[in-house]
């Protein structure tokens, strides 16, 4: 299974400059990648041409062996008629109801189910949010900005839980913080601007794992990559 | 509470408008045929009060009727309109243009065609209260809520009925707001329709007050017609509060 970008070009309607010029970029192995660049780069809108939201773009995306893309994003709601933890139980394919229950606990969401949405924190928000598209088939989850607002404690647990949990699968995390994503991140595709080239570099993260520790200085170092490669 | 202050609402512009009358009246040194005196006013409200009641309650049962029926026509062209197809933006476009041309223009049409009884009232008031109805609804259902629905288009979960519940339950303030409004309508569309050639209800008595040139009569008939459209509308949108606590939880 292998995700692989080449040579996409995108203007956004009724604007002649370039989103992407000819971008291309390749993640071969599952796991936890991630998109990385500043405010304005095409994050967002790389994720919705990839999972098909956004259109009228030219080169080719080759999601070998991936059928299923999904994308969730920071500031999606769930309706507020009712608890969330009725939601989740309606949206929970048959035969997932298990894991459902692992993700309420490791979410820490036990103690909100009786809770509405609005009800919430933020941060409560976008596990919930976060939580429920784990629960669905998917060969590559998009995750903008969806551990926003949770605090940095919680944000590890969940991201190596999750990292545990679905090792085959394709994630791709967008975010702005340099320290998350080089430490928990297998490749890092830094968009630097469709004015660059090249546009993207690719760095190794750490890709840190339960059962593994990581070193500190390797973690400088993977920080220094991209943050040279983003300026 | 949105009770009362509805009815105080109407007395004070009732009470306004009968001391403009009577300002005109000592002004301008007017006689009571032209503008009545108070004391004229309170007896012909003591005289007629019991027939102009029973009138206006007649007149607010057909408005009722008709507001439930344009309401049910509007919610389903709405969420038949708020699709993008074909037939949904043959709907939105022909409503648009279709609302444009004043209904009550048309009224003289219905009442040569089905005569001066119960339906022609009926219709006229459904037809006047409608469109605004549906062109709320039309906007409200064809306006995706991006942020709740993304999660249930992406995983293949959207039904119609879902989308329909999501989109009405995120404007639920807006459509009862509309739905309390468009009693006004309602009744303003069945008074027009009696005025007009009707054989009953409030409408019919104006007119017959017109003729005789009996504006204590036409006062008195303001004043049962307002205070009975503030009570139903300020029910209206204490219904439209009690569904919106029990929907929402707030």
């Amino acid at each position: 299974m292998c995700l692989q970008v080449k040579n996409l070009t995108l203007t956004y309607p009724g604007s002649s400059d370039y989103v992407f010029q000819d971008l291309s970029f390749q993640l071969k192995e599952p796991g936890f990648n991630s998109l990385f660049g500043p405010s304005g780069v095409g994050k967002t809108s790389l994720a919705k041409v990839l999972t098909g939201d956004m259109g009228n773009f030219t080169g080719e995306i080759g999601p070998e062996g991936l059928r299923i893309f999904l994308y969730s994003y920071n500031t999606e709601r769930l309706p507020d008629w009712s608890g969330i933890g009725k939601h989740l139980e309606k949206i929970t394919p048959a035969g997932k109801q298990e894991r459902r229950e692992e993700l309420i606990w490791i979410f820490g969401l036990k103690d909100c189910l009786r809770q509405r949405f609005s009800q919430m924190s933020l941060g409560q928000q976008n596990r919930v949010n976060l939580l429920r598209y784990l629960l669905q088939d998917f060969d590559l989850l998009i995750m903008d900005e969806s551990l926003a607002n949770v605090d940095e404690p919680t944000r590890e647990k969940i991201i190596l839980r999750i990292k545990s949990l679905y090792p085959q699968r394709h994630f791709l995390y967008i975010s702005h913080n340099v320290v998350e994503v080089s430490k928990f991140c297998r490749e890092i595709v830094v968009l630097r601007g469709a004015e660059r080239h090249p546009q993207s570099i690719i760095v190794r993260g750490q890709d840190a794992r339960i059962d593994r520790e990581i070193d500190s200085g390797r973690l400088n170092q993977t920080m220094l990559e991209i943050v040279s490669a983003s300026s | 509470m949105l009770l009362h202050r509805r009815i105080y609402q109407f007395l004070i512009i009732y009470a306004i408008g009968i001391a403009f009358l009577l300002l005109v009246k000592y002004a301008l040194d007017l006689s009571d045929y032209v503008i009545p005196g108070p004391v004229d006013i309170w007896h012909t409200g003591a005289a007629e009060f019991g027939r102009y009641f029973s009138d206006v309650m007649n007149t607010l049962a057909v408005a009722v009727a008709g507001q439930i029926i344009s309401i049910f026509i509007a919610l389903l062209v709405g969420i038949t309109g708020r699709q993008a197809t074909w037939l949904g933006s043959f709907i939105k476009v022909a409503a648009y243009n279709v609302q444009a041309y004043p209904i009550v223009a048309i009224a003289p049409i219905i009442f040569i065609l089905l005569g001066d009884g119960l339906l022609t009232r009926l219709l006229i008031a459904a037809m006047i209260c409608y469109f605004p109805v549906m062109l709320s609804v039309i906007g409200i259902m064809a306006e995706p809520v991006a942020d709740v629905e993304h999660f249930y288009r992406v995983t293949g979960r959207m039904r119609w009925q879902l989308e329909v519940k999501i989109r009405a339950f995120e404007n639920l303030h807006k459509l009862t707001t509309v739905i309390a409004g468009s009693a006004t309508l309602a009744m303003a569309g069945t008074i027009v329709a009696e005025f007009i050639a009707a054989n009953a209800g409030i409408g019919f008595s104006i007119r017959i007050a017109l003729y005789q040139s009996n504006l204590a009569k036409i006062l008195v008939a303001l004043f049962l017609i307002g205070i009975t459209l503030s009570v139903y509308q300020g029910i209206l949108e204490l219904v439209g509060v009690l569904i919106r606590r029990a929907w929402t939880g707030k």
